[in-house]
């Protein structure tokens, strides 16, 4: 990895994709700097589930350049299995392994990956259940778990893979309302310890409170980015304030 | 894991390449013969096949000094076997005819014969012209039937086929067909031994004629000429009319057991135990090898079927679209009388089925497989990739064991088609449950007693397999 690449932690150049007709991101760039949390907003299907799914790879772009960590995945002769180890996700719908314990979840990938032996991944887990609040869940089967539960589990079992991105895609919108509080809280103690973080979400308050930068996505395109005060206090895009009205009075 | 089965699936086809070669490498002739052709060709209670031609066979052989393996099964197969060059001759009331003589070298001939039309014995018909509008049953392959199909036009009557002289007896028997055509001396035996038939042209054979045996053309021609030298010895020195005397001069049931056997369930089970537990044997046998093969060569199909690669995905869809869409039967008769007519290689009638029922069995599961790992959530293959697991590792650790679980109830419904499917493979030959039952019958015309008895084995092993399943199922819970 040369110095003048890690400037940027993920390095996003005219990025396009499309679905059929549907063109559903258009010429985005974007850099983001170690260290940074970046929230991205935006109406449903605006693109920026479909742009946070490219950083790892679980969409391919059509065209244009995404470097994260000094490597470009958009070249096919990049190892991407690498690339992802150093990339943890969280998803909408927890996606935990329904075959095995809690546990199990978070050992599984640094075990079959050869980052720890047996001992040291359990070692770990145990560690990641406590700081998510779940310790006492460890051996449990992941479908008795509530939501909020099972996202926690999800949040321990990316950081199992010590990444140094996170990759958050509305990790609270199938949570029911009480639920929310416990998962936004890990977050923002992941937040404050220093991760690099990305966060597709509708939740206003959150990142008002954690975003070092807020960017707003419509029609496949980023209107407006700057730090929270500008965008939630004083924005310029028309569509990122008409969005505003609509979500704040919410 | 894979690897594992990889080598169990490759020791497996040793083991079978092994008995084939086995097989093959057996220094004698192969001759087959039609297995329900009484007085030619029948088996004893012993299940023993005897007859005219089996004991002139035995007589040539033991005169002309060559060892044969005698191979009984339907009229239909015998003779194509001994086209395509899977076995060297055939002794099967086969009559000599012209289109005949395209494919076979015949022997000298050594008996006569003709075609006899035939009805029920209370049946009010008095000519050929009364068939018009009416069902006629014939075998599959003789040249009775071709006699009786020639008059078909003349006489407008429908045609249905069998593949056994004693089914398309009792077709007639039961009503169902009101004629049939056989050759003379089968028919009046069948009669003399109490089928309630009547021939209606004993006086004027169709196409009078001769039965040979036969070799394929151009090929055998030392088997051909020891027959012939044989032949004539044996018929010089009396012991052909003998062996012929001794079939026309007693009935079926002095070689077949008493008629008193075959009145009861109990004495059809007591005087065919032997048969029965062979072809129940053969049967199992069939089933268990078929499943674990097909399922091994399933889970492969399907976990290809499901490959990131799209043209190991386009393969796999072609083998099971090719094997899914052959009846079991097209595919059994390919693989056991198509395929070496043109490799030149002899596939024994065992391997034949099981590959037959792999290929077949197999397809089916690897649908299956293929459904149930498509039915697990795409989120799970997100979320283990996500984590850096490669393909492969996500498949084996995430998606294939919750897909395994989703399938199990199709594996046992499987399991219970396999073991139903085995019956079709009697069309080959194999002496399985189907076969012997089809053999019992020919035997002593208690269809109903006996087809109960193989219905209700069929149904109580069939249990079996599926209390096994189901305790498998609860085990892997």
């Amino acid at each position: 990895m040369s110095e003048a690449q890690t400037k940027s932690k993920i390095h996003v150049d005219k990025v396009n994709k499309s679905y059929g007709e549907n063109h559903v991101l258009r010429d985005i760039s974007l850099d983001i700097n170690q260290n940074e949390v970046v929230v991205m907003i935006g109406p449903s299907g605006s693109g920026k589930s479909t742009f946070l799914r490219m950083l790892n790879q679980l969409e391919k772009p059509d065209n244009g350049t995404i470097i994260v960590d000094g490597f470009d995945i958009s070249e096919k002769a990049t190892d991407i299995n690498k690339v992802r180890e150093n990339i943890g996700m969280v998803f909408q719908n927890f996606n935990l392994f329904n075959n095995y314990t809690v546990l199990e979840n978070i050992m599984l990938a640094p075990v079959e990956l050869g980052k720890m032996d047996k001992a040291a991944a359990e070692k770990k887990a145990r560690e990641l259940l406590d700081t998510v609040g779940l310790v006492d869940k460890a051996d449990v089967s992941v479908n008795s778990l509530s939501g909020g539960q099972k996202q926690r589990v999800a949040i321990a079992r990316a950081l199992a893979m010590e990444p140094d991105v996170m990759l958050f895609d509305e990790p609270t919108s199938a949570l029911d309302p009480e639920m929310v509080g416990d998962v936004l809280e890990v977050m923002k103690n992941l937040a404050d310890s220093g991760m690099t973080m990305i966060i597709v979400t509708h939740e206003m308050g959150f990142a008002k409170q954690v975003a070092d930068r807020v960017v707003f996505f419509e029609s496949g395109k980023i209107q407006e980015s700057g730090s929270p005060e500008q965008v939630f206090n004083q924005p310029k895009n028309e569509r990122l304030q008409e969005f505003l009205s609509k979500v704040m009075h919410a | 894991m894979f690897k594992k089965y990889l080598l169990g699936l490759a020791s497996i086809t040793l083991f079978f390449t092994f008995i084939s070669t086995v097989n093959a490498a057996e220094p004698n002739y192969t001759i087959t013969t039609d297995a329900t052709y009484a007085p030619f060709t029948f088996q004893d209670k012993h299940s023993n096949y005897v007859g005219i031609e089996q004991e002139t066979m035995k007589a040539i052989a033991k005169r002309e000094g060559f060892t044969y393996t005698m191979k009984p099964m339907s009229f239909n197969s015998a003779a194509q076997l001994v086209s395509n060059g899977q076995a060297d001759g055939i002794i099967a009331g086969m009559s000599i005819t012209p289109e005949r003589k395209e494919v076979y070298d015949f022997s000298t001939p050594y008996y006569k014969t003709g075609v006899a039309w035939i009805v029920k014995k209370d049946s009010k018909i008095k000519s050929l012209k009364e068939l018009k509008g009416q069902t006629v049953a014939l075998k599959t392959g003789t040249a009775a039937s071709e006699y009786g199909k020639s008059l078909q036009s003349k006489y407008g009557f429908k045609v249905k086929y069998f593949n056994d002289t004693d089914t398309m007896y009792n077709d007639v028997v039961v009503g169902n067909s009101v004629a049939t055509f056989e050759d003379m001396p089968v028919i009046q035996y069948a009669i003399k031994n109490g089928m309630a038939l009547k021939v209606m042209n004993a006086a004027n054979p169709g196409n009078a004629g001769w039965y040979g045996f036969a070799v394929e053309k151009g090929k055998n021609k030392a088997l051909l000429q020891s027959f012939n030298r044989g032949f004539a010895a044996i018929k010089k020195d009396g012991t052909y009319n003998k062996i012929v005397t001794k079939y026309l001069g007693a009935t079926q049931s002095t070689f077949s057991g008493s008629k008193k056997d075959n009145g009861s369930i109990l004495g059809i089970l007591r005087s065919n135990q032997s048969a029965l537990l062979k072809g129940l044997w053969q049967t199992i046998e069939l089933t268990f090898i078929a499943i674990l093969l097909a399922s091994i060569w399933g889970i492969l199909l399907g976990v290809l079927g499901v490959s990131e690669y799209k043209w190991l995905r386009a393969v796999s869809t072609t083998i099971i679209y090719v094997f899914r869409g052959l009846p079991l039967m097209v595919l059994a008769f390919f693989i056991y009388i198509g395929l070496p007519g043109v490799t030149g290689v002899k596939i024994p009638a065992f391997t034949a089925g099981i590959i037959t029922l792999i290929l077949n069995e197999g397809a089916y599961t690897a649908a299956f497989v293929r459904g149930g790992f498509e039915a697990v959530d795409r989120g799970q293959m997100e979320a283990a990739r996500s984590l850096g697991l490669p393909y492969n590792t996500a498949m084996r650790k995430v998606i294939m064991p919750q897909g395994l679980r989703i399938m199990v109830p199709s594996f046992i419904n499987q399991f219970i088609i396999t073991l139903k499917d085995t019956s079709i493979l009697s069309a080959i030959g194999l002496l399985e449950l189907t076969q012997t039952g089809t053999l019992i019958v020919a035997r002593n015309s208690q269809g109903f007693r006996v087809w109960a008895i193989i219905a209700i084995i069929y149904l109580v092993i069939i249990t079996l397999l599926t209390w096994l399943s189901n305790w498998i199922e609860k085990k892997l819970k």
